[in-house]
């Protein structure tokens, strides 16, 4: 189980939660630049969670201000897509170009 | 939700600024209790929920307990450490993990799952330490729920205790900090980790991380906390022989003389599916430690099941030292400097000069709980 970022983020990409995340598991973190080739902040339409990192702790779901994070038990059924969107990007630190690809096109 | 949120609103009565943590900008804090130095920001709790900014200042929990109970200090399980003395154990409510077979959910998780509801008692310091002397208490530990969250509070109550000639102990997860441990080693004795895993994956399913908790267990031998560790042995979670010999290899790193207890699950709070755990897994988790070479391995809480895994020999000539079934002391043979009276070889712990037997009529039913002079606010 995880947390799972879904549409509300897009466009909007505030990033409290980044800074809250005890264990740094919400990606791409502002500014920061990525040598396994994965697209920064600037490139990507949302944040996302590492399905595999998360620890389950809900401290980003408060700090939302678009209430875009979800419990995966808790997460509406129109934005279920986004449980496999958050997977497709980093899991277990490691970007995951294949499936992101597949996401885009 | 409605007994969560008075619940909430008792906890947020019961408080004081806290000590460990440091000012962020934006009014944020940045806390250190525990191992996940939640970067909180005004108007939200850490991730254990009972520490939380306010206006830029970080409120910790004070002046109250969730539950008390008075048990053999072998039941923490603390076996170096006053054997046969009885052990006067508070809790208080919240936890920065979330482990899905939590023995003590009703009071770990009381402000995370509405199902979970325990009330706190409040307290002074003076009222309690008298109630642990009332009942015999040689030592108090914080327990039940997660300490290192309430660190403020427990080195009030700790300060006490030393004056009235208490020891002190700590029954934690380990997920400590430099900052938290910095703090409470002047006013706690003796430390019990419970090592879940040695799998980071395993870890992050209960909330947390392996990192901090290894780096924690090495910083408390160290600093010379009396250290025994525990882990509770779950099939298919965490018995497979590789995380056991990892585990094992780790500790006996840090230190050989490191007591380490492996105890048996039950089925408990979210986590049914896995058996109870078997005496032969308990013994083969035991032969593993003594393969790593640590010294002092204990198969606990399935008496007269695991053979002599319960019992404590001199590493040295293997005589028979301190013989157990359970929690209850059969025999006690240590020289009153705490040696092996054969070889003359010195156990590490703390000892008395000379057993004290237990005070308690049956050791598996300690005194009966007391309240005296406590007031109930929530029940």
């Amino acid at each position: 189980m995880a947390y799972i970022i879904a549409e509300p983020c897009i466009g909007t990409k505030d990033t409290a939660c980044v800074d809250v995340c005890p264990v740094d598991c919400i990606h791409p973190a502002k500014g920061r630049t990525y040598d396994d080739g994965r697209p920064t902040f600037d490139e990507t339409p949302q944040l996302y969670i590492d399905p595999t990192e998360c620890i389950d702790c809900g401290a980003c779901v408060p700090v939302c201000p678009v209430t875009a994070i979800f419990p995966l038990e808790d997460l509406p059924e129109k934005w279920r897509a986004y449980t496999e969107i958050n997977a497709s990007y980093v899991v277990g630190g490691k970007f995951q170009p294949d499936r992101f690809q597949i996401r885009r096109n | 939700m409605a007994a969560m949120s008075s619940l909430q609103e008792i906890i947020h009565e019961n408080v004081r600024e806290g000590e460990l943590h440091e000012k962020l900008d934006r009014r944020w804090v940045r806390c250190f209790a525990c191992g996940h130095c939640c970067k909180i920001p005004d108007g939200q709790p850490g991730v254990c929920k009972v520490r939380y900014n306010q206006g830029g200042t970080l409120y910790v929990p004070w002046g109250y307990v969730g539950c008390i109970q008075c048990d053999p200090i072998e039941k923490k399980p603390f076996f170096h450490a006053y054997p046969g003395a009885l052990a006067y154990s508070f809790g208080m409510l919240g936890c920065d993990l979330h482990c899905a077979y939590c023995q003590n959910w009703v009071t770990s998780q009381a402000l995370r799952d509405p199902a979970a509801v325990a009330g706190p008692t409040r307290v002074s310091p003076a009222e309690l330490i008298l109630d642990a002397l009332q009942q015999g208490g040689r030592v108090i530990v914080s327990t039940y729920n997660e300490p290192l969250i309430t660190s403020e509070w427990a080195v009030a109550l700790f300060k006490e205790a030393r004056a009235a000639g208490l020891v002190t102990g700590f029954v934690s997860n380990g997920n400590g900090t430099p900052q938290v441990l910095e703090y409470l080693r002047p006013w706690v004795d003796l430390y019990k980790v419970d090592l879940k895993s040695f799998d980071d994956r395993h870890y992050r399913q209960l909330g947390g991380r392996l990192q901090p908790i290894r780096d924690s267990i090495q910083r408390l031998h160290e600093m010379g906390f009396w250290l025994e560790i525990v882990t509770l042995v779950i099939p298919g979670f965490n018995d497979s022989d590789d995380e056991l010999t990892q585990l094992a290899e780790f500790l006996a790193s840090v230190s050989p003389d490191i007591p380490w207890h492996v105890t048996a699950f039950h089925k408990d709070y979210k986590m049914m599916d896995p058996e109870n755990t078997r005496p032969e897994t308990l013994i083969r988790a035991a032969e593993i430690g003594k393969k790593a070479g640590l010294h002092y391995i204990y198969a606990g809480n399935l008496p007269g099941m695991v053979g002599d895994w319960e019992n404590t020999r001199c590493p040295n000539c293997q005589k028979l030292l301190i013989e157990r079934y359970g929690y209850l002391i059969t025999g006690y043979q240590l020289t009153p400097r705490g040696c092996c009276p054969a070889c003359g070889a010195c156990i590490p712990g703390r000892w008395d000069p000379a057993f004290r037997r237990q005070i308690t009529a049956d050791p598996f039913v300690p005194h009966a709980r007391s309240q005296s002079g406590l007031i109930v606010l929530h029940s």
